[in-house]
């Protein structure tokens, strides 16, 4: 059921939110913004204008200072820490720049551990989804091996696998190329388009390449903490 | 150095203030222990020289008799035959109402001239007044600033001959001067004029000693000169083997102090560290910016002067605070064990100041070493990263390993060959540690890899058990730690545990009687005050007594110095409850053999001190010259730490000794008697006669006996405690670190949806896995210890043998202690990751 300020078929929805770290002025001035389910956005913009704080905000990593933010229909304000949590783990994967992965565990234990987190399957079955998401990125002969062992754009492949394992309705992908050398970061975001859209999820993709940025449904471009449509200085149309 | 380099550097203080308290608590801790310590040790050897040295002045021999004192008419006829660098003593201790020992010096006047400067003053008023108002005694000068007595007071001393008031002059104030800068303000010596001390010591007419000074020539004249139940022994001999004693317990002690300065320094190696780690950052802007590797090295290393200096200088504050609990203990011990001292202070020695200072600040440089050569040898961003310095650390442990084997196999080579005595005993029980803890990183290592096999498949505790692994050098040292004070705890209660049983149950051997009469006097004091001999039969008439047997010890010289000798008319089957532990004769026939042979059983003390083995002879002094006494075995005591050789009243006389008086009479009732209607009969009678002497149960003997062995050993708990407290601190520290270097980890599960408590776990299970195998580690190395401290340390130190204890509730209790103390030390990190920030930890460079 959709709540009160939720768009309407949206699966991430932003009201007029506004957003400061702690000593510091407000990064995001009121941004109004929707995603619907299977469609897929890009963030563009200068460091610092505040596209990594919205996807932040997006998977309630951070609290809006003011205004709405709409996971699934869900708001998450007012949640705590543990609700938003376990909201993020059933319906949001995250790709990082950095890929993030946990080196104590193989690349395998990696892409089972959302599946861990937030489904009951049993442990055959984990590892038997997790095997078939790294067939899917093209690794299924390196579960065995630490994320050390691996280089920046297959470790950036495991943590796409990671991301789509659990089937999320939305991926959050923060830079995720901005690691990888040009002809591997194109391969990367080709997974991660093709993975998008073979399980139909939302994307939301923050970067600061335009070519990467015009292969998606829609671009919006972030200014001064301003959301807007690309090469436009209107807000983005909800 | 650059100014702007070193500020660079230590800005970082301000930022984790936490971090540098934690090193600064290391250095202090670990330096207070060691320096209260040595203070509390010094402190009491000097009181104790002092009291040795005031009581023999300056003698060159002593006239000794038998323990009951001699005939005071023997001092006049060596006067007149030309003697006169001479002075009669009577001494023994006694106690103040408030409990403490005193010693008292009972001298003549007019005659210690040459011998004591404090009593030889007869010009002095307050001595003058020894000699003409009787009664009067002078305690040491600082006694009535302590005790807030008025200059003149009246004081009850209890000693051999009952209670008996005296009136305590105050010299200084007599003099109208404070001297009590010579007097030191401290000491246990009470002097007093010889015919007082006669009265208050049960020693009318008689004397305990004349001092002598003599010249070499003089010495065997005099010898040759002297009836036969004296003896002249050199001034050196007597107090020797108290001395060494003394210096044996306080070996152990100080062993323990460094072994709390060990494992402060694993503290400071972890946070010095940890501070390089959570600088790689600035080192390698430094380094961009062309500062060069010396500058590096050096700045890491003032940083650790600095701790150094800082820790080590409050450090000696609080050691010296420490010092004043510690002395009265040390002082308590030397008292009940080997000679009444009074302590009033801790005076700390400038060389003790700048040996401590050196060590605290050589440590922190020490332990700063690795982390400086770490961050020197970084060239730039991320190159003195984690995962470099894990690598050379797993490297790292594979090497100690080998090489703990090489401290592991020294170490048992000095058990074994029992080479250096007491010091080679503790160099192989710190090579054995060394060994020990060496090896611990690669055991750590390979449990931890163990562990991550047995989980697979359930991805948080694998991702805690090989965090753990991946951070070795941060755990590693963490966990020696704790393992090496709950090792150290284990052992001091194997040690004290197998010494306590092993005294209950000699005490249970050897009190055999129902009931006790000895003279009413200090413990102390007991040994040397006799009763008299024909008091056995009244005794046995009140007490109905089916057995009654004696007992007296004394002094006598031997061809191995001053022995103690304790001379038994013992109940008839004595030798079923005397502990042997060797003998050239079966059991049954000793008993025979020495009734009516010369022949001694010795102690097992005595045995070590004197190397002397069954069938060995021994020569004593006896009227006529010196005797042969075979030695027929070595029993099991633990009464004198000196050691006393066993004969029998029959022996005794046949050998031509003088008669003696009783040391003590044990009554042996029949079954059924009303013991507390016989100790009320005894006492009646007891209180007409004119000798105080007590009634005792053995039980009330075993009660003070314990009581003296417990605050024996209560310095060794604080130590314990004060090692556990550094443990604590260190895993503390440790998994802070571990924790915040793997923040962006932690913050990377939590934004894959794992919950603050999810995390919360993780955290206390990493401290939960760190206890139980450092709790698990200490169990084997705790033992040895413990095995080590009986079998090598303690033998060697006081010749007493013991049966080896294991106390497994003391042991569990450490386990768990152990256990409980790393999963507390993880609360605080826990709580912290819980509620960190996500997304600034998300940023953090890898």
């Amino acid at each position: 059921m959709e709540q009160q300020g939720s768009v309407e078929g949206a699966v991430l929805s932003l009201t007029d939110v506004a957003f400061a770290y702690p000593g510091e002025g407000e990064v995001l001035h009121g941004v109004d913004f929707a995603l619907r389910a299977g469609e897929r956005v890009a963030i563009v913009g200068e460091s610092g204008s505040g596209k990594s704080t919205l996807l932040h905000l997006a998977a309630g990593l951070e609290a809006a200072a003011r205004g709405q933010v709409h996971l699934t229909g869900q708001a998450l304000a007012g949640l705590d820490e543990a609700a938003r949590t376990r909201l993020r783990r059933g319906r949001v994967g995250i790709v990082f720049q950095s890929f993030h992965l946990i080196p104590t565990l193989t690349v395998l234990e990696n892409v089972m551990l959302p599946l861990e987190l937030a489904t009951d399957l049993s442990a055959g079955e984990r590892r038997e989804r997790a095997a078939a998401q790294l067939e899917a990125v093209g690794l299924g002969d390196k579960g065995a091996r630490y994320p050390e062992a691996l280089s920046g754009g297959e470790q950036q492949r495991v943590a796409i696998a990671r991301a789509l394992v659990h089937e999320p309705a939305l991926i959050l992908a923060d830079e995720p190329t901005g690691n990888l050398d040009s002809r591997t970061g194109e391969t990367v975001f080709a997974l991660l388009l093709e993975q998008a859209r073979a399980t139909g999820c939302s994307l939301l993709l923050v970067t600061h390449s335009h070519e990467l940025a015009g292969r998606l449904d829609r671009v919006l471009t972030m200014r001064d903490g301003l959301l807007q449509s690309a090469g436009s200085t209107e807000a983005a149309p909800a | 150095m650059s100014l702007l380099v070193l500020r660079a550097w230590l800005r970082d203080w301000r930022r984790r203030p936490l971090q540098r308290l934690l090193t600064l608590v290391g250095v202090i801790i670990g330096v207070a222990v060691v320096l209260a310590v040595d203070l509390a040790n010094q402190s009491a050897q000097r009181a104790f020289d002092r009291s040795m040295d005031e009581v023999a002045g300056a003698a060159t021999h002593q006239v000794l008799g038998p323990a009951s004192g001699f005939d005071e008419a023997l001092y006049r006829e060596l006067r007149m035959a030309g003697w006169r660098d001479t002075a009669p003593i009577v001494e023994g201790p006694a106690r103040l109402p408030d409990g403490s020992t005193i010693y008292v010096l009972g001298v003549d006047p007019l005659a210690e001239g040459p011998f004591r400067g404090a009593a030889s003053d007869i010009g002095d008023v307050p001595v003058q007044r020894l000699v003409t108002e009787p009664g009067t005694i002078l305690p040491p000068v600082g006694w009535f600033r302590d005790s807030g007595r008025a200059h003149e007071s009246r004081v009850t001393l209890e000693a051999a001959g009952g209670a008996r008031e005296v009136t305590a002059i105050d010299r200084a104030a007599e003099r109208d001067q404070a001297d009590a800068a010579t007097d030191e303000g401290g000491g246990s010596l009470w002097v007093t004029d010889i015919a007082t001390a006669q009265g208050l010591l049960d020693r009318l007419g008689r004397l305990d000693r004349i001092d002598v000074r003599l010249t070499d020539a003089e010495v065997d004249v005099l010898a040759e000169a002297l009836p036969a139940e004296l003896e002249l022994v050199p001034v050196e001999s007597r107090g020797q083997a108290a001395r060494e004693l003394a210096q044996a317990f306080r070996t152990n002690l100080t062993a323990m102090s460094l072994l709390a300065l060990l494992i402060a320094a694993f503290l400071i190696y972890n946070t010095q560290t940890f501070a390089v780690l959570r600088r790689r950052e600035v080192i390698a802007s430094l380094r961009l910016v062309g500062v060069g590797r010396r500058a590096i090295f050096g700045v890491v290393l003032l940083e650790a002067l600095l701790v150094g200096v800082i820790g080590t200088l409050l450090g000696a504050v609080l050691g010296i605070a420490l010092a004043q609990v510690l002395v009265a203990q040390v002082a308590q011990t030397v008292t009940d064990h080997f000679f009444a001292v009074a302590v009033t202070g801790v005076t700390p020695r400038p060389l003790a100041l700048g040996a401590v200072f050196l060590l605290g600040v050589g440590l922190s440089l020490l332990a700063a070493l690795a982390p400086a050569w770490e961050a020197a040898r970084a060239a730039g961003a991320g190159t003195t990263g984690r995962g470099g310095l894990e690598r050379r650390a797993r490297r790292w442990a594979a090497w100690l390993a080998v090489l703990s084997m090489a401290l592991l196999l020294a170490g048992g080579g000095l058990i074994v060959t029992g080479a250096g005595a007491l010091v080679g005993g503790f160099v192989a029980l710190f090579l054995l540690i060394a060994g020990l803890v060496l090896l611990l990183p690669w055991v750590l290592v390979w449990t931890l890899r163990g562990l991550a096999a047995l989980v697979r498949g359930v991805t948080l505790p694998r991702i805690a058990v090989r965090s753990l692994e991946r951070s070795l050098s941060r755990s590693a040292p963490a966990t020696s730690a704790l393992t090496l004070a709950l090792a150290a705890a284990i052992g001091v209660a194997v040690m004290v545990g197998s010494f306590r049983g092993s005294v209950e149950q000699w005490l249970g051997q050897a009190l055999t009687s129902d009931l006790y009469v000895v003279p009413a006097a200090p413990a102390s004091a007991r040994g040397g005050a006799r009763l008299p001999e024909d008091w056995m039969a009244d005794l046995v008439a009140r007490s109905g007594a089916v057995s009654v047997s004696t007992g007296s010890s004394q002094e006598v010289v031997s061809e191995r110095g001053l022995v103690d000798l304790y001379v038994v008319r013992p109940h008839a089957n004595w030798l079923d409850y005397l502990p042997l532990l060797e003998s050239t004769v079966a059991r049954e026939a000793l008993g025979e053999r020495l009734a009516t042979e010369d022949a001694v059983l010795v102690t097992e003390p005595f045995a070590a001190h004197h190397d002397v083995r069954p069938g060995d002879r021994l020569s004593l002094a006896v009227p006529g010259g010196q005797r042969p006494f075979e030695v027929l075995g070595i029993y099991r005591d633990y009464g004198n730490p000196s050691g006393t050789v066993l004969m029998t009243q029959a022996a005794f006389v046949r050998a031509g000794m003088p008669p003696d008086g009783v040391g003590s009479f044990g009554l042996r009732l029949p079954a059924g008697v009303d013991v507390e209607a016989v100790v009320e009969r005894l006492e009646a009678w007891l209180a007409e006669q004119d000798r105080a002497a007590l009634v005792t149960r053995p039980g009330d003997i075993e009660q003070e006996s314990m009581a003296i062995f417990d605050r024996t050993f209560a310095i060794t708990h604080l130590l314990r405690v004060i090692t556990l407290v550094v443990a604590f601190i260190a895993i503390l520290g440790a998994l802070m670190a571990l924790q915040m270097e793997r923040a962006r980890e932690f913050a990377t599960l939590r934004s894959l949806g794992l919950l603050p408590g999810g995390v919360r776990s993780l955290v206390v299970l990493q401290g939960g896995v760190l206890g139980t195998f450092a709790a698990l580690a200490a169990i084997p190395l705790g033992l040895g210890m413990g095995w080590l401290l009986i079998e090598v340390i303690n033998r060697e130190a006081f010749g007493w043998g013991m049966d080896l204890r294991l106390p497994w509730d003391e042991v569990v209790e450490t386990v768990l202690l152990g256990i409980g103390a790393a999963l507390l030390a993880s609360a605080i990190p826990a709580w912290r990751m819980a509620r960190m920030r996500l997304v600034p930890a998300l940023r953090e460079v890898p």
